[in-house]
């Protein structure tokens, strides 16, 4: 029975703590990615630099826009060298084009992710709409929105069978409890009749409701190192920018600390119902 | 046989005391009923005095309601109707907070002993001081003298099974005992002995009330109240048929 109790206990709070360290790695995902978004406006080859240091300075003065950067044709040119530095077939061809293919651009940033479509619009819109050749915008949104509808989903799944665990544990914590309180019949009706205080009746189911959720919060670690150790690889520094066990190990205790209230909390509460409708006092 | 003139003496020194002042009798029952749900009421119109210092004995077939008026004292029951009083206070205003104070007041003893199997005689009696949050010194000094009082010195070590009926009911004695209680409450406390261990039994208790502890005993077995020959008082189908306390001589 109390192993019963420990390991549904354990589930719950391992989803809990694998929801949060989602939650985390989510938020941080997210942030890294729409720190990546931009809006490459590329302008047509015979615009000159004055003009685009002027479309520059215009584009800033619109609220919505963070900062702008202005990549030059010569600029373009050498990152696209650098980026395709180990691709001889597309060097060469660029070299057989002779002169520079690619064009001028300005890279906006905007303070928040959803303002690019307006800012895609006002460029659209501008009295420059001519000089701009095109706008790259769309593909990153739809990325974007993706991973934020995942993590929706993933959150919600994971809080139902988080709370649907917290409640079954609930439940078989306090069947464990009415048992022990059955067996230990005997010893009660003595102390009550030796005149022990209630509280002295109670503290020892108290405790085991605390001790199910200690143990139950120390296992949910140990398997949530456990998953982090196998799922580490397939994340870090792709998906996650660092290591996730290095994140993950930033935040264990936090997430451990957490746990433990919740799993001493469901614990004492289990007990405390149980004692509330079995022992007599 | 105890002295007609005795007994008179007894309760000649409780009437002086009550007289002295405002003093109230140990336990009063005021026209007490209890019934328990589906059932002919247990105890009907029940109303009597205990003073302090008396050794009481209830007898009765069993379910004449013995022990529900014992559970009474204890404040395991509330009446239905009346109330019963402990030196003036009601208890069936007695707070759950404040029940186990209660208890230590009371020295329980039971016909099956209800001692804990897995603990020897001293960690019984200790046990008792230890629930209620008695210092460990004091448990040391306490728990031997008080097995000593009843003739269990020698057996502190062992454990229910290893000791006689008459042994494990000295244990609870002496578990009883441990709070200097005011009462000593015994319901059927010979139930399981034999003649033999009763008596002693029974002995323990007189020794016990004449050092001032007040006992309530309850038995269905005459020899033994004979053998206390203190008040009687007589139950029968809940009621009280006759109680000495009502008249100048031993009747019941």
């Amino acid at each position: 029975m109390s192993i019963a109790s420990v390991s549904v206990l354990t589930l719950a709070l391992y989803v809990a703590g694998a929801l949060m360290v989602l939650m985390m790695v989510s938020g941080t995902v997210l942030a890294n990615v729409e720190n990546r978004i931009n809006v490459s406006v590329y302008f047509k080859p015979d615009v000159s630099e004055e003009q685009i240091i002027k479309i520059k300075s215009d584009l800033e003065s619109y609220g919505e826009v963070k900062s702008t950067q202005y990549i030059s044709k010569e600029q373009a040119l050498a990152d696209f060298k650098k980026n395709n530095a180990n691709e001889p077939v597309i060097l060469q061809s660029l070299d057989e084009i002779g002169g520079n293919p690619l064009l001028a651009s300005l890279v906006v940033r905007a303070n928040d992710p959803n303002q690019y479509q307006n800012i895609t619009e006002y460029i659209a819109n501008a009295s420059f709409k001519d000089d701009v050749s095109r706008v790259n915008y769309v593909k990153n949104k739809e990325i974007i929105d993706r991973l934020n509808s995942i993590i929706g989903q993933a959150r919600k799944v994971g809080l139902a069978l988080a709370l649907i665990s917290a409640a079954v544990a609930v439940l078989i914590i306090f069947n464990t409890i009415r048992i022990t309180i059955y067996i230990h019949k005997p010893e009660i009706e003595v102390m009550r009749l030796v005149g022990a205080s209630n509280m002295f009746i109670r503290l020892p189911f108290l405790f085991e409701g605390i001790i199910y959720g200690v143990l139950s919060s120390l296992f949910a670690t140990i398997l949530l190192l456990i998953t982090m150790k196998f799922i580490n690889p397939y994340i870090s520094n792709t998906v996650l920018s660092r290591s996730l066990m290095a994140f993950y190990f930033s935040q264990m205790f936090f997430i451990l600390g957490i746990q433990l209230l919740v799993g001493i909390f469901l614990g004492i509460f289990s007990s405390w119902i149980a004692m509330r409708k079995y022992l007599k006092i | 046989m105890k002295k007609v003139e005795e007994i008179e003496n007894e309760n000649e020194v409780v009437e002086e005391a009550a007289g002295e002042e405002e003093k109230f009798p140990m336990f009063k029952f005021d026209h007490v009923t209890k019934a328990f749900k589906g059932d002919a009421a247990a105890l009907s119109d029940i109303d009597f005095e205990i003073q302090e210092g008396e050794f009481v004995t209830l007898i009765g077939h069993s379910g004449a309601g013995k022990s529900t008026l014992l559970k009474l004292i204890y404040a395991e029951e509330t009446a239905t109707e009346g109330e019963v009083y402990f030196n003036g206070a009601p208890l069936s205003k007695i707070k759950k907070r404040k029940l186990p104070f209660h208890r230590r007041k009371i020295g329980m003893v039971f016909q099956d002993f209800k001692l804990l199997p897995k603990k020897t005689a001293y960690e019984n009696v200790a046990y008792a001081l230890e629930a209620c949050g008695a210092r460990a010194d004091e448990i040391r000094e306490d728990v031997p003298q008080i097995l000593d009082i009843v003739g269990l010195g020698d057996k502190m070590g062992k454990f229910p099974h290893q000791l006689s009926g008459g042994e494990q009911q000295k244990v609870v004695l002496a578990r009883a005992l441990i709070h200097k209680p005011q009462v000593i409450v015994a319901d059927e406390p010979t139930g399981n002995l034999d003649p033999g261990n009763s008596a002693e039994i029974i002995d323990l208790l007189l020794k016990i009330n004449k050092l001032g502890t007040t006992v309530i005993l309850a038995s269905h077995d005459r020899d033994i109240v004979d053998r206390a020959s203190k008040r009687v008082i007589v139950l029968e189908k809940g009621k009280i048929i006759c109680d000495d306390a009502k008249s100048k001589y031993r009747v019941c």
